[in-house]
C-alpha cells in the first residue's frame, strides 16, 4: 500500500502460486465431488423490521484501477465488480464459495470439472449468460494482448494457462470449453481441490463479447457497462465515487434488499473516519492507526474487527552475508515479543503469530515455534548464544527497510529496540517510498524489510508460495527442497486430510529455516453503523457483496 | 502589445518542451516502476504490459512517441486508471479544481485587498492589530490544521455541511474546501496589501493629492490603489497555480476528485503519462498566468509599456 496515505491499510498482496507442481492422478484414485446448492442471499432473521429506504454508502478505500474484470488487480476494484458481475461461484460472508451463475458443479476427473449454469442468468441487456461468455472472458483474461496483471497468478490453475499467458500457445488452447449453452467444462493443471474458490475471484467473471467488441475501452463506463451481477453501474466519478443500483433482471433479485449503493474511494484513513462520524457514510474501509482503543470505547456497538487471512511479517534476505546463517535469522525472530507488539505497539486487535499459517486458513494447521512459549529471558539467552556461535558480536549493524508510514515506523522502532536491548545489535532504519521498497525487495537489495501478504482465496498454497524455491513471491530467497517436495505431494493428493497434513509439514519444515519473521495476523478494524444488517465478524476474506446487506429500521 | 503577447505565447512551446523532457527523464530515473506491486509480476506478464504501453521500446523512441501524441493533443493512456485516458482524467478533474481553487482565490483576493486597505488606513490602531492578528493566524496555520478545525466545527459539532466528498458541483460540498483555500490565501494577500498601501500612502504624489484637498476616499481609490496593487498582482500568479493544481492537502482532506489527487496518485503509482500530462497542463497554466500578471502590470502602472 502506498504509504503516503495510511499506515495500517492492507497491502494488496498478489499471491502467485506459480511454483506449484501439480501431478496428474489416475482417475480411479479420485473421489468425485458434486456440489449443488440453493441461492445464498441476505439471510434476514424472520421478523426483522427493515427500513423503507434501502440505501447504503460504503467507503471502498481506493479508486478502482478498472471495472474490467480482466484488468482488475486490487481488492478495492474487485469488491465493486462482485456487485456488477457474477462468476461461476461467489464468496459468502464467511469466505466460502457458494453458487453464482453455476447452480451446481461436479469434478468428473482429477483435473476436470463440469459447471452447470442456471438458465435464468441474464446480462443487464436482457441477453442470457451462457457458457460461451465464460470461455470468451477467460481467454481474454489470459491473452497476452490484454496484459492482465494477475493473468500469470491465476493461469497456473488452468490447463495450458501459463503457456497462453507467456504467448507460447494461443488463447484457444486454454483449458475451458462450452459443452452447450449451460455447461462449461474446465480442465485444471493437475488436481486443484479449491478450484470453485478460485472462480469466485472477480477476474473470472463472464464478459459479454458483443459489448466489448462494440465499445472497446469504453465498455466499462456508466451507460455502457453490461454486467450480470445483482447491481448495475449508475455513476462513476473518478477519485470520488461509484454508484450502483439494484438490477431488477438479476436471477436472485427477490433476495436483494439494497436498492442503491454508493462506493466512496477515500484512501486517507482520517478522512474516512471523519466521513463516518459526520454521517456521510455507513461503512468505513479501515480505521487510521492509533485510534482503535479509544474509538472502541466510544462506539462499542459499531466497532468491528475481523481477523483476516493475512500475514504481517519481516522479510529476511537469506542470501545476505550476515543473514545467510540460520542462527542469526533465528535469533532476530526469537527476541521480538509479539504480545507486546500486538497489545501495545499496533494496539488494533491483531493476533501475534509464530508461524506461517494464519488462523482460519484452509488446508493447513497452524504451527508455532516451540520457543514461543518460553519465558522471554530464556528466549533472549538462547538467541544470544546463537549469535555468539555465529560469530556475530554486539554492536553489529543490521539494515531495516520499510515504506514511510507512521504505522510501519512504529513497528520498526519496536523491532529495532528489541534487537538493541536484547541482542546488542544496532539497526539502520531505511525509510523509503512504497514503490522503491517493493523494487528493492524484489531485487534482493535489502537485509530486513517490511512485508505483508493477504489471501485472495482461502487455501494454504497462497502462503506457501512465500517459501517455495522458484516462486516469484519468495523475496527472502530461501529454499528448502524437502519442503517443496512435500508441497508438490500435498497438491497432487486428492485426499483433503492427507493434503492438509503434507502442507502443514512442509510449512513447518520451511519455517524451521527461519526464512522470515512472522509477526501478526492482519485484522480489519472498522466502524459500521448499527442499522447495517448482514455484516459478519467471521469473514476471513473481508469480502462483502452488497446483495448480502440490508438496512434495519432505525 | 499584441506582438508582445504573441511572442510570450510562442515562448510557451520551448518551455513546455524543456519541462516535459526534463520531467520525462526524471520519471524514468526514479526507482520503482508502474507495475511494481507487493507481489512481483511474472516476467511473462511484465513483457505483456510493457508491450501494451510501448515500454519495451528504447527510451528515446518512447519519448518521440510521446511527443508525437502530445502534438496531436493526446496525453496518452493512464497506467493507474486503466479504463481512462489522461485526457479523460484531466477533463474531469480540471473543472473541479478550477471551481474550488478559482472561487477560493477570487474571494481571497477581494477580501484580502479590502482587509489590507482597512489595516493600512488604520495603521497602528486596534483595527489594524485585529486584522493583522487574524491574517497572521491564517498564514501560520497550515491547511492540514485549518481543514480539520473547519470540519470539526461545521460538519461534526454543528452538522451543517458534509465533511467531504463531491457530488457533481453541488454547492454544499464546495463550501468548506473553498472556505479553507480562502482562509489560507486571504492572509497572504491581506498582509501584502497592507504593507504596499502603507508605503504608497507615504509617497510624494499622495502627499500632493492630499495637499490639493482631495477627500480620503478619492486619494485611496483613484491614486493609491493602483500602484499599491502591483505586489499583490505579483503573488496572484503563483497563488492561482497552487490553488488550482496543487491543492493536494485540501483535496485529500475533503476527498475531492481534483488535479491534486491525480498528481499524488500519478507520482506514487509511477503513472508516467498521467504525471507528464499534468506537468504539461501546469506548465501551460503557469505561462498563461504569468502573462496575465505581466499585462496587469501594464494596466496598473502607466510607466510599464510592452
Amino acid at each position: 500500500m502506498t504509504s503516503s496515505y495510511t499506515a495500517a491499510r492492507l497491502t494488496k498482496a498478489r499471491p502467485e502460486p506459480t511454483a506449484m507442481t501439480l501431478r496428474r492422478l489416475s482417475f480411479s484414485s479420485l473421489v468425485l465431488g458434486v456440489f449443488a446448492a440453493t441461492a445464498h442471499a441476505a439471510s434476514i432473521p424472520p421478523g426483522t423490521p427493515l427500513a423503507a429506504k434501502q440505501e447504503m454508502v460504503r467507503n471502498n478505500g481506493a479508486e478502482p484501477e478498472s471495472l474490467d474484470p480482466a484488468l482488475t488487480e486490487s481488492v478495492n476494484a474487485a469488491e465493486i465488480e462482485r456487485d456488477l458481475f457474477e462468476g461461476l461461484t461467489a464468496t459468502d460472508h464467511h469466505g466460502n464459495a457458494v453458487p453464482g451463475v453455476a447452480e451446481s458443479w461436479k469434478q468428473t476427473a482429477p483435473d476436470t470439472w463440469v459447471f452447470k449454469l442456471r438458465r435464468n442468468a441474464t446480462w443487464t441487456n436482457g441477453q442470457p449468460v451462457t457458457a460461451d461468455d465464460f470461455v470468451y472472458a477467460w481467454r481474454r483474461f489470459m491473452d497476452p494482448k490484454t496484459a492482465a496483471k494477475l493473468a500469470a497468478t491465476f493461469s497456473v490453475y488452468l490447463a495450458n494457462g501459463a503457456e497462453v499467458v507467456a504467448g507460447k500457445k494461443p488463447p484457444t488452447e486454454l483449458g475451458v470449453r462450452a459443452i452447450d449453452k449451460q455447461t462449461l467444462e474446465v480442465r485444471s493443471a493437475g488436481p486443484v481441490p479449491f478450484l470453485p474458490d478460485v472462480f469466485a475471484s472477480a477476474q473470472f467473471a463472464p464478459v459479454s463479447k458483443a459489448v466489448v467488441d462494440r465499445l472497446g475501452k469504453d465498455w466499462t463506463k456508466p451507460g455502457n457497462l453490461v454486467g450480470n451481477g445483482a447491481y448495475v453501474l449508475k455513476d462513476w466519478q473518478v477519485n470520488s465515487k461509484v454508484v450502483v443500483e439494484k438490477n431488477p433482471g438479476y436471477w436472485d433479485a427477490a433476495n436483494v434488499q439494497l436498492t442503491r449503493v454508493t462506493y466512496f474511494c477515500v484512501e486517507d484513513g482520517n478522512a474516512d473516519l471523519k466521513l463516518y462520524q459526520s454521517g456521510e457514510e455507513d461503512y468505513m474501509q479501515q480505521l487510521p492507526p492509533g485510534v482503535y482503543t479509544s474509538l472502541k470505547a466510544q462506539y462499542p456497538r459499531e466497532m468491528h474487527n475481523s481477523a483476516l487471512l493475512g500475514l504481517r511479517f519481516y522479510a529476511l534476505n537469506n542470501a545476505d552475508p550476515l543473514l545467510k546463517d540460520v542462527r542469526v535469522r533465528k535469533a532476530l525472530s526469537m527476541v521480538i515479543d509479539r504480545d507486546i507488539l500486538a497489545s501495545k505497539v499496533t494496539a488494533d486487535g491483531q493476533a501475534p503469530l509464530y508461524g506461517l499459517a494464519v488462523k482460519g486458513l484452509a488446508a493447513i494447521q497452524q504451527t508455532r515455534y516451540d520457543w514461543a512459549d518460553w519465558p522471554m529471558d530464556k528466549r533472549v539467552a538462547e538467541a544470544r548464544k546463537l549469535l555468539a556461535e555465529a560469530g556475530v558480536k554486539p554492536g553489529t549493524r543490521v539494515k531495516f527497510t520499510y515504506n514511510n508510514s507512521d504505522y510501519h515506523k512504529k513497528m520498526a522502532i519496536f523491532a529495532a529496540s528489541e534487537w538493541k536491548t536484547k541482542l546488542g545489535l544496532d539497526t539502520d532504519m531505511d525509510s523509503l517510498e512504497f514503490k522503491v521498497l517493493i523494487r528493492k525487495r524484489h531485487d534482493g537489495d535489502f537485509q530486513i524489510a517490511r512485508h505483508g501478504w493477504v489471501a485472495t482465496f482461502n487455501d494454504a498454497t497462497i502462503f506457501l508460495t512465500l517459501l517455495q524455491c522458484a516462486s516469484d513471491a519468495n523475496d527472502d530467497r530461501s529454499c528448502n527442497k524437502a519442503a517443496d517436495a512435500l508441497i508438490a505431494q500435498g497438491n497432487a493428493s486428492t485426499d483433503p486430510a492427507r493434503r492438509t497434513a503434507l502442507l502443514t509439514q512442509a510449512a513447518k519444515l520451511a519455517m524451521d529455516d527461519y526464512p522470515m519473521i512472522p509477526l501478526l495476523q492482519y485484522s480489519v478494524p472498522r466502524l459500521v453503523k448499527p442499522w447495517i444488517g448482514g455484516y459478519d465478524d467471521a469473514n476471513p476474506l473481508d469480502r462483502y457483496r452488497s446483495k448480502d446487506f440490508y438496512i434495519l429500521k432505525h | 502589445m499584441w506582438a508582445y503577447v504573441l511572442r510570450r505565447l510562442l515562448v510557451t512551446i520551448p518551455t513546455v518542451l524543456a519541462v516535459v523532457t526534463l520531467c520525462y527523464m526524471l520519471l524514468h530515473l526514479t526507482p520503482g516502476g508502474p507495475f511494481d506491486a507487493e507481489m512481483k509480476v511474472s516476467d511473462a506478464v511484465l513483457a505483456n504490459l510493457q508491450a501494451k504501453y510501448h515500454l519495451d521500446q528504447p527510451l528515446w523512441k518512447q519519448y518521440l512517441y510521446y511527443l508525437d501524441s502530445l502534438l496531436h493533443g493526446d496525453l496518452g493512456a493512464s497506467f493507474r486508471y486503466a479504463d481512462w485516458s489522461v485526457n479523460d482524467l484531466v477533463a474531469r478533474a480540471l473543472p473541479v479544481s478550477l471551481v474550488i481553487g478559482g472561487t477560493g482565490l477570487v474571494i481571497a483576493v477581494l477580501a484580502g485587498i479590502a482587509l489590507g486597505i482597512v489595516a493600512a488606513l488604520r495603521q497602528n490602531t486596534v483595527v489594524d492589530y485585529v486584522v493583522m492578528l487574524l491574517a497572521n493566524i491564517g498564514s501560520v496555520l497550515p491547511s492540514f490544521v485549518l481543514g480539520p478545525v473547519l470540519v470539526l466545527v461545521f460538519a461534526i459539532t454543528l452538522p451543517w455541511l458534509p465533511s467531504g466528498g463531491w457530488d457533481d458541483f453541488a454547492p454544499r460540498y464546495m463550501v468548506l474546501p473553498i472556505a479553507l483555500l480562502t482562509l489560507i490565501n486571504v492572509a497572504i494577500i491581506g498582509r501584502i496589501m497592507r504593507g504596499s498601501l502603507i508605503e504608497v500612502m507615504s509617497s510624494n504624489f499622495i502627499r500632493t493629492a492630499r495637499a490639493k484637498g482631495l477627500p480620503m476616499r478619492v486619494v485611496v481609490l483613484r491614486h493609491a490603489l493602483r500602484p499599491a496593487l502591483l505586489p499583490v498582482v505579483s503573488v496572484i500568479g503563483p497563488l492561482a497555480i497552487s490553488s488550482i493544481t496543487s491543492a493536494i492537502v485540501t483535496e485529500s482532506w475533503f476527498s475531492l476528485p481534483g488535479l491534486g489527487k491525480l498528481i499524488v496518485n500519478g507520482a506514487s503509482d509511477r503513472d508516467y503519462t498521467l504525471v507528464l500530462g499534468l506537468v504539461v497542463l501546469v506548465t501551460v497554466m503557469a505561462v498563461l498566468l504569468n502573462l496575465i500578471v505581466d499585462l496587469a502590470y501594464a494596466w496598473l502602472d502607466p510607466k510599464i509599456r510592452y
